[in-house]
């Protein structure tokens, strides 16, 4: 009799183990999105967006995980503490790799900036002999408005660069380069037109 | 003899625990609602995969917001106790999230779609646009703000070029929107000024064909200046047999008003005084009878009118001159020729040859197209 109640004992004593026993890896999921944080404050989602939302579903599906977990009577944790481990190394390395990409962002930046003022200096040199005719005034008048606003774009260009926003740069000066690229053919096809060399 | 009454309550006892042990294991627990969030999670990730971030924002974001409901409320179901779970909340803003998300996708790409076709229909209008104000207005006197804007237009035209070809649409789009105000209002107002001006073309056929009928009847030379193509003709018999480029007063367009404002007057003039060398500055120069007595009367009028300032004085001195051919609208009014050009027409005219000086010798139409 004796033993069939300490049998009864154990058993509940059991039930009562395994229900507590899987706890939530909260150390773990606060590590995860501190990397993931730490990726963000890199940049990532600016540099390398695809990995970074990939990053992002990851630890939205663990945390679905979780409360499926948090849900059940018998809780493991084991899986989802893997799952929050590799998304973890996974931001890291993100946030390592964000360095890379930017240091390439920078310099096609820098190599169109390049360009860029390597077609505005030949502009300068080509609207003093631009054609001469009956349209004069206005027409040089107008390159030159022209010529200024590239310059104000490539400014701006310039200054997003200085700042560090390589990405942001890039782009405008993307948009500066395709302008002052304009301008110079612009002007090549009056002169050409003009019969005037250059 | 019976057991003990206390032996049968510790049995009793054993008996309910575990009745409640057996209870507790085999009670239905309600369902976490596993495969609805797995698919919230999915449509969500698909409808960015979409860019529905981008083309159906709004749809996205009210998604989202439904998936962090559900994930807000299945936490807090599963911090109550497990039978008394309800995911019906859960269930029901994962369901939205899915179905927003799933909206969001297809809109998404429907929109993009139609982003797409109507920012290259927008584009090719505005490059026409472009088109059509460089032909038109290429050569025209406009104020530095509207020629600064065309300008801003003009890069902004191309930058949306560029975005588009990236398949940034909304980049595109804003580039577009902005080019196209600006562009537009400037070719309205060029266009407007240009419309005003021509106005007066009926006038300046009257004195056009009353000029090349002088030059007819009379078998002699008569001159025609024609400002908006700047070109210089001169007539022999009423037929045209030579041709410069002229070249203006800073503001050729409209007649001149006053003394100063480096308007190219217009109207039906004479030649009153050959002048050479060292009488002149520019070469050779051939005096108009500017002002005449229409220009007198218009001016005071204009005086009485209070457009002009009383302290206004007419202007004077009006000529056909050399040393033109810089290509540009450089003179105070004057009409500026080449020297090898006055030259020859400082050979054909005399005093009296008729000067007429029109706005155009085409209407506004033919103008354009010419």
């Amino acid at each position: 009799m004796k033993n069939k109640i300490l049998m009864g004992l154990t058993a509940i004593a059991m039930v009562a183990i395994l229900a507590s026993c899987g706890k939530k890896p909260q150390v773990e999921i606060d590590a995860t999105n501190a990397a993931i944080e730490a990726a963000k404050a890199a940049e990532a989602n600016v540099y390398l967006p695809d990995e970074f939302a990939a990053v992002q579903d990851s630890m939205n599906a663990i945390m679905a995980d979780i409360e499926t977990q948090e849900g059940k009577l018998f809780k493991k944790f084991g899986d989802v503490k893997e799952k929050l481990a590799s998304t973890s190394a996974l931001a890291n390395e993100l946030a390592s790799k964000v360095a890379g990409k930017k240091e390439e962002v920078k310099a096609e930046a820098e190599t169109l900036l390049n360009d860029i003022k390597t077609v505005l200096a030949e502009n300068s040199k080509l609207v003093p002999k631009l054609p001469r005719g009956k349209e004069g005034a206005a027409v040089i008048e107008q390159i030159k408005a022209d010529l200024s606003n590239v310059d104000a774009a490539v400014a701006e260009a310039q200054t997003a660069y200085d700042n560090g926003a390589f990405m942001d740069a890039l782009n405008k000066i993307k948009a500066a380069k395709a302008k002052a690229d304009g301008l110079n053919t612009e002007i090549k096809e009056a002169l050409t037109k003009a019969r005037i060399r250059f | 003899m019976g057991k003990p009454w206390w032996h049968i309550l510790f049995l009793s006892g054993i008996a309910i625990i575990i009745t409640l042990i057996v209870f507790l294991l085999f009670y239905p627990v309600p369902p976490p609602p596993v495969s609805e969030m797995k698919y919230a999670l999915e449509t969500l990730a698909l409808a960015r995969e979409n860019e529905a971030d981008k083309y159906s924002n709004e749809l996205y974001r009210e998604a989202c917001v439904f998936y962090d409901s559900a994930m807000t409320n299945w936490k807090s179901e599963n911090e109550r106790f497990i039978y008394k779970r309800n995911y019906d909340k859960v269930v029901a803003f994962a369901e939205l999230s899915s179905k927003m998300a799933l909206q969001a996708s297809e809109t998404s790409l429907n929109n993009s779609t139609n982003l797409k076709i109507n920012l290259q229909e927008n584009l090719k209008e505005l490059e026409s646009l472009i088109k059509k104000i460089n032909n038109s207005f290429h050569a025209y006197p406009l104020t530095y703000e509207v020629r600064n804007n065309i300008s801003i237009g003009k890069m902004l035209a191309r930058e949306s070029r560029v975005a588009f070809n990236e398949r940034n649409y909304l980049l595109a789009e804003e580039g577009i929107v902005k080019s196209k105000s600006l562009l537009t209002s400037s070719y309205d107002y060029a266009n407007a000024h240009l419309r005003s001006y021509f106005k007066l073309y009926p006038q300046w056929k009257m004195w056009i064909d009353s000029t090349i009928a002088i030059s007819h009847e009379n078998h002699d030379y008569s001159i025609i200046i024609d400002k908006f193509s700047h070109m210089f003709f001169v007539y022999l018999d009423g037929e045209i047999i030579s041709e410069f480029i002229a070249e203006l007063g800073e503001n050729w367009i409209g007649d001149k008003k006053r003394r100063g404002d480096k308007a190219t007057p217009e109207g039906m003039y004479k030649i009153v005084k050959k002048i050479e060398d060292d009488s002149t500055g520019y070469y050779k120069a051939l005096l108009l009878d500017y002002p005449n007595a229409e220009d007198t009367v218009n001016f005071r009028r204009e005086i009485e009118k209070g457009s002009l300032s009383s302290k206004a004085r007419i202007g004077e001195k009006i000529e056909i001159h050399g040393e033109g051919g810089r290509g540009a609208d450089w003179t105070s009014g004057c009409i500026a020729l080449r020297n090898r050009e006055i030259d020859s027409v400082y050979m054909f005219v005399s005093i009296g040859t008729p000067v007429t000086i029109v706005g155009s010798m085409y209407n506004l139409r033919q103008a354009l197209n010419r």
